[in-house]
């Protein structure tokens, strides 16, 4: 089998845009030229490099959808002593929810006007954050699983902490520190799996695994505690979710849409791989550890998202509550090996995606409109904090009140929105499996999420502003910071995917359910990196 | 006997290391961090580098000796960029937060508390 172009430019395309544009800043400085010509040429090439990851990720779906799992052995050195990017269907369609995601990202930071969009580290940093992104879903190596997730984690960081907020400095500090310890664990855990198996490719772990028949040596079990604990850490879940609402509502809106929306689903997606390759064996009793989180998650989220007030804090906290719904399909798969569940997460996953960073990109073209960009949602008496954004809505075009409300829509699972189909799947899946409680608990906490999804659309988009919104010249704080000239296009591209797969959801549930067709048995994986190695 | 020693500077470097780190001086929690990854380095490099006592060259492996693992070595040498890397970032913030806040006790940097 020959190697596969196409997954390598996924990974290598946006490092290359990385590289460019480290080129550009130099060209022109302390310039006026530089605010003309080098930062919209930086962004454009940003935009430009993860379009062509976008179309690659597209091509590689097809392949993997089509042909089966995609290598490429990287240097041309065969598995397992090389370093391979692995596609099979699920890498793919995790894929092709980053690159989307990401793409529109880069496309509204290429027209929005925060101010450390400016600075000539932003749109590198963003490059090698989706570098990094791509390369965490499509790697098949453990170890460069760690290191692409590091320079993932290492660009945010630098993004949050240069935000216009200048909460992003604490928040991103506090980050660093509870990534850290993350990565240690997950560190920790690939020198348990190397110290046993000798090896570092996923497939070649995974026949080992196999091998053993259900037997399993001292440390393989703790280095699944420690890996399994370092992806809930990553993607925020119940125990371990205190970093996530500081972090992401602290960082620049862009950068924001990424993180809340697919960021989170790294950890997911390797739990997923986790319980599918290695540790079929424990897939139970991993199963019934993230229901239980997820459901407790789907209750902190919705809970904290009705009494929070700030309205990118909100939807930070939503994605606590969404991701609770994908754990607990994942969950209902272990436990029962319930075909359905694991395909209803994944379609949650890739449906929540398209949702969440249109919503925040809503939000922020609303809140830039804000005195110091803050979303303060009610009103208050204390000077020192900015106003709050009620009414900000009726002053700009009405579109984007229609798109917070279909975004909300889709968030909640009305139809015809995506949220819809994967709030079914999800419901259908745990009347399969008889979890009436579960169910239960589910569908009413998508009630609340209706409520504060509309009592916001309310406020911000129904509302009169308060006219002293404004902080007049004087003793009083000044809090304005120049911001216009936002674009609507991003989110109402993503607002269109959402309501493309609510209208005509077949290709995407085909795909996900002939994708757990194919991780049922971990054979199709191995054998495919078996196979390329000759 | 390098087993043994190796064990303890493991064991040791953790414990230092998490003690550390859960100090509210910034600068000694960021320390920490360092020490934890350095815990972290030796443990992968106590996966393989003492299972023979040569070197692995391809002389070494056609006699049949027991080689050390190149591998855990190169493993290291990544997880060292990563970690000082992360580690250089780390200090670098708690530098701006102790401008911006003039101290660096971990209790009193909460602005973010609303």
């Amino acid at each position: 089998m020959a190697n596969n172009m196409f997954l390598l430019g996924i990974v290598f395309l946006p490092l290359v845009g990385a590289v460019l544009t480290v080129l550009l800043s130099p060209i022109v400085r302390n310039n006026d030229m530089t605010d003309l010509i080098v930062n919209p040429l930086q962004r454009w090439v940003a935009f430009a490099a993860n379009l062509a990851a976008w179309a690659c990720s597209m091509v590689v779906l097809r392949q993997a959808l089509d042909s089966g799992t995609q290598v490429y052995a990287m240097g041309g050195w065969t598995p397992p002593f090389g370093i391979v990017l692995v596609a099979d269907s699920l890498s793919a369609l995790f894929g092709v929810m980053a690159t989307t995601v990401t793409m529109l990202a880069t496309l509204y930071m290429a027209q929005c006007w925060d101010k450390c969009v400016n600075y000539p580290a932003f749109v590198t940093l963003a490059l090698t954050m989706s570098a990094g992104l791509f390369g965490s879903f499509y790697t098949g190596d453990i170890f460069s699983f760690f290191v692409f997730m590091e320079l993932m984690v290492l660009s945010s960081v630098t993004l949050v902490a240069i935000s216009d907020d200048r909460l992003g400095l604490e928040a991103a500090f506090k980050y660093l520190f509870i990534s850290g310890t993350g990565t240690l664990l997950l560190l920790l855990g690939i020198a348990a799996i190397y110290a046993t198996f000798g090896t570092l490719n996923l497939a070649h772990v995974a026949e080992q695994l196999q091998a053993l028949e259900g037997e399993r040596p001292l440390l393989a079990r703790s280095a699944a505690v420690m890996l399994v604990s370092a992806f809930l850490l990553k993607s925020a879940v119940f125990p371990f979710h205190f970093w996530q609402p500081d972090f992401h509502t602290t960082a620049p809106t862009p950068i924001h849409a990424v993180l809340s929306s697919v960021v989170v689903k790294v950890g997911i997606y390797a739990i997923i791989r986790l319980m599918t390759l290695w540790f079929t064996e424990e897939a139970a009793i991993i199963g019934q550890l993230v229901m239980i989180l997820g459901v407790i998650g789907i209750f902190f989220g919705s809970f904290s998202a009705l009494r929070t007030n700030n309205g990118k804090r909100l939807l930070a906290y939503s994605t606590i509550g969404q991701i609770g719904f994908i754990l607990v399909g994942i969950g209902w798969w272990g436990m029962h090996k319930n075909e359905l569940a694991l395909a209803a997460a994944i379609i949650y996953a890739f449906n929540h995606a398209f949702v969440k960073s249109a919503l925040l990109m809503v939000m922020g073209l609303v809140s830039s409109r804000n005195s110091l960009k803050s979303a303060v949602l009610r009103p208050h008496d204390n000077p020192t904090v900015p106003p709050p954004i009620i009414g900000i809505g009726t002053e700009i075009p009405p579109i984007i009140g229609w798109l917070w409300l279909l975004g909300g829509m889709a968030l909640a699972g009305v139809p015809p929105m995506n949220g819809f189909i994967s709030k079914l799947g999800i419901v259908q899946s745990g009347a399969a499996v008889g979890d009436w409680l579960v169910v239960f608990l589910a569908v009413s906490s998508g009630v609340l999420s209706l409520s504060y999804v509309f009592r916001t659309w309310q406020s911000v988009f129904q509302q009169k502003r308060e006219k002293d919104n404004a902080p007049e010249d004087g003793d009083k704080p000044k809090f304005y910071v120049k911001s216009f000239g936002d674009s609507t296009l991003a989110p109402t591209l993503l607002i269109s995917i959402c309501v493309v797969l609510g209208l005509y959801a077949q290709p995407l549930v085909e795909a996900a359910t002939r994708t757990v067709t194919l991780l049922q048995d971990p054979n199709v994986y191995i054998n495919a990196v078996k196979l390329f190695g000759g | 006997m390098e087993d043994l020693a190796m064990a303890a500077a493991i064991g040791t470097l953790f414990g230092m290391g998490v003690f550390q780190m859960l100090r509210r001086d910034l600068v000694k929690a960021a320390m920490g961090f360092a020490l934890l990854f350095n815990a972290v380095n030796l443990f992968i490099l106590s996966t393989g580098a003492y299972r023979g006592a040569s070197a692995p060259y391809t002389t070494n492996l056609a006699d049949g000796k027991a080689t050390s693992d190149p591998l855990v070595q190169a493993l290291i040498l990544t997880a060292i960029v990563v970690s000082f890397g992360s580690y250089a970032l780390l200090l670098a913030m708690v530098n701006l937060v102790s401008r911006r806040f003039n101290r660096i006790d971990s209790d009193e940097v909460k602005e973010l508390i609303n």
